[in-house]
């Protein structure tokens, strides 16, 4: 039987009312055939519609089974031990087994175990003289579980006691519950939707709402015409209603959809819009569920950020302008400075006194000094600058073989050994790596101990990223200036032992910034350093 | 100090800087180049030489020395003045410049220039212009020597 009831407790009332209907009828007969028995009378007579009939003893059986064997309701009677003495097919079929093996077998036999107590609860009470029903658990065949109420009656006729037990199944009742459930949770849902939700039916009605509908249209938009309450246009053409189950019926989709929506005071709000077709099983189109998202906000503040982001480069490039031009144009006369005294001593050697000379090469020395540092601040200024072309993977092996070569002669001299392990392919621009090998393994030769320099190189890969390590046994770095060491012109040896601006390690860093990795250095003063750096492992087009 | 027949020959200094002028100077006595020299302190007066050499007022020149960053006309637009012009388009051209990116030595071999000379800040280096402009000179107009 399918029927749809409004709620779990009017379906469990009808049960009721019905259970109490059978039971009464029952006591009836029990009475009729008491009377006969007792012999307190030999006939019944009762009028019905086709005139007066009689029941005897003989004859008031019959309706009885028959009321019983044709009973919704499964209805079995146990003697005192629970022994079904009589299952009408009702409960055979309930319990999904052949209505033979029923009778003669314990009642607790198709009873859940977790539920024996419950059970037994209510034969004490109807042994007592009490009616007495509950929720219980029959178990079927295939170890079913059928969710029942059981009535349990006393049967007392002619002194003996037999229990009847009545179970009305529940299965429908709990699926109408839970399809309840359901229904109320996903109207929850749908009213309580951040976002903007309508149903709208074929002729374009809104037959359901988020409450953020009703606050995007700024009115009540139930059962009124989407057209009405959303004024939406996209690429400048309407977004109605006619539109969109047009999209639908020809299955095409709409799915984040830009639109603007013009409210009435000429305000108008950025949306998303996406619509998917509600059908019905013969695959009629019922109507569309349409999610409108405002973005007006989002589009505000991205408009916002890419503002900020034009002025943040463009303030950039004036500095990198900036620092381009200051060391190009201070280049110059510092050059002719150079070349200027370089010619006053070649001129007037002989005419000026013996310290002169020395004077002079300070001077020089001063101004080439100088200009080292502003070509260097120069090479700093375009370190990261992305070369022409699209950035490419970079193969390391190939680029660390290649500088090891422009070491040649250094590494000759010093007695240096490299070691490089199989190193990755890299997304980043040949001419980067380049760099960042050549200052890496430059200053590993460089800053050496009196042992031969040793140098390795090698890769690692970690959470999406490659770390590369060039590890030396140096002369080591004080920890307390392992962040300083990546400054500009930040030089840790003075007095011309070890040459070089201090502009390496500051380049290094602008590179692998700009491929939004990091470099760090781990070492001790006299035991060697290791200088890390990480790339993306995929492709990450530099910025 | 070498002396030759190279001397008749006039050449076209574009730039601003007094001081780079003197040093060109010096390199050219250096060689033993006594050419005659004409100076244009920016690019406009150098574009406006070589208006008046091809309206015919006058000689054109027979070697152009630009520095690249000269004020109002930059050393490119001289260059391409000059490959434009009929009467001296095949002339040598020396560009000279402070820096030495690969862009600019680049752009400037692509507009038609001969020589590309970085300023160097050793006064031996500088010296070495001269014997550059002699080649040149040489190759176009032969020793006669």
């Amino acid at each position: 039987m399918t029927h749809a009831y409004d709620s779990g407790n009017e379906l469990i009332a009808a049960e009721q009312y019905k259970i109490g209907d059978l039971l009464s009828r029952l006591w009836d007969a029990e009475e009729t055939i008491r009377a006969i028995y007792s012999g307190e009378a030999d006939a019944v007579v009762v009028n019905s519609p086709s005139g007066p009939r009689v029941y005897t003893l003989e004859g008031a059986d019959h309706p009885y089974r028959v009321m019983v064997e044709q009973m919704h309701e499964g209805t079995v009677t146990l003697d005192p031990n629970r022994l079904i003495l009589y299952s009408n097919p009702q409960f055979a079929a309930l319990i999904g087994v052949a209505s033979e093996s029923v009778a003669g077998s314990d009642f607790e036999n198709f009873l859940a175990p977790a539920d024996a107590n419950l059970f037994a609860g209510l034969i004490e009470a109807a042994m007592a003289g009490n009616h007495s029903s509950g929720e219980l658990h029959l178990r079927g065949a295939n170890a079913a579980t059928i969710p029942v109420r059981l009535s349990v009656t006393l049967l007392d006729v002619a002194g003996m006691q037999n229990l009847c037990v009545i179970a009305s199944d529940l299965r429908e009742q709990r699926r109408n519950e839970t399809i309840l459930k359901e229904e109320r949770l996903s109207r929850l849902i749908l009213e309580q939707a951040a976002e903007a939700i309508v149903v709208i039916d074929q002729q374009g009605v809104i037959v359901r709402r988020s409450e953020s509908a009703n606050l995007l249209a700024r009115k009540p938009v139930l059962m009124e015409p989407f057209d009405g309450a959303f004024h939406l246009t996209a690429s400048g053409i309407r977004l109605d209603t006619d539109r969109i189950l047009t999209a639908m019926r020809v299955g095409e989709e709409i799915t984040g959809v830009e639109a603007q929506m013009a409210h009435s005071g000429g305000a108008t709000s950025a949306l998303l819009v996406s619509a998917s077709p509600l059908s019905s099983q013969g695959n009629e189109l019922l109507g569309c569920v349409i999610t409108l998202t405002d973005i007006t906000e989002r589009k505000r503040a991205e408009e916002a950020l890419a503002s900020q982001a034009e002025e943040l480069a463009r303030s950039n490039s004036d500095l990198q302008q900036f620092a381009y031009s200051a060391s190009h144009d201070l280049r110059e006369p510092l050059r002719q400075l150079a070349v200027f005294t370089e010619l006053l001593q070649s001129r007037y050697q002989d005419k000026l006194a013996a310290e002169a000379g020395l004077l002079i090469e300070h001077a020089v020395s001063s101004a080439h000094r100088m200009e080292g540092l502003l070509k260097d601040l120069l090479a700093y200024t375009q370190a990261a600058d992305a070369p022409q072309g699209p950035a490419a993977y970079t193969d390391a092996n190939e680029v660390c073989r290649k500088t090891v070569a422009t070491f040649e002669a250094k590494i000759a001299q010093s007695g240096a050994r490299i070691d490089c392990d199989p190193l990755p392919v890299l997304a980043i621009h040949e001419v980067h790596l380049t760099q960042l090998f050549q200052n890496l393994i430059g200053n590993a030769l460089k800053y050496c101990g009196p042992e031969p320099p040793r140098v390795h190189i090698s890769a690692e890969r970690s959470d999406g990223l490659w770390k590369l390590t060039v590890a030396d046994n140096g002369i080591g770095i004080d920890p307390a200036y392992k962040n300083q060491v990546f400054g500009i012109f930040q030089r840790l040896h003075g007095g011309g032992k070890y040459s070089g601006s201090g502009i390496g390690l500051a380049i290094c860093q602008k590179i692998v910034q700009r491929y939004g990795g990091r470099i760090w250095v781990e070492s001790e003063l006299g035991r060697g350093s290791r200088f890390m750096f990480t790339l993306p492992e995929k492709k990450n087009e530099a910025r | 100090m070498k002396r030759d027949n190279l001397e008749q020959l006039s050449l076209l200094v574009v730039e601003d800087s007094p001081a780079d002028v003197f040093l060109v100077r010096e390199a050219l006595k250096e060689e033993g180049l006594s050419c005659h020299l004409k100076i244009a302190d920016d690019g406009e007066k150098a574009i406006n030489i070589l208006d008046d050499v091809d309206a015919g007022g006058q000689d054109a020149p027979n070697l152009l020395l630009v520095d690249l960053n000269v004020p109002r006309q930059n050393g490119e637009h001289v260059l391409e003045r000059l490959r434009r012009s009929p009467r001296c388009g095949k002339t040598p051209v020396v560009m000279m410049s402070t820096s030495d990116t690969a862009a600019e030595r680049k752009r400037a071999f692509e507009l038609g220039a001969t020589e590309y000379f970085c300023k160097p800040s050793t006064l031996a280096e500088f010296m070495q212009l001269g014997k550059l402009v002699r080649v040149l000179l040489e190759q176009r107009y032969g020793t006669a020597a």
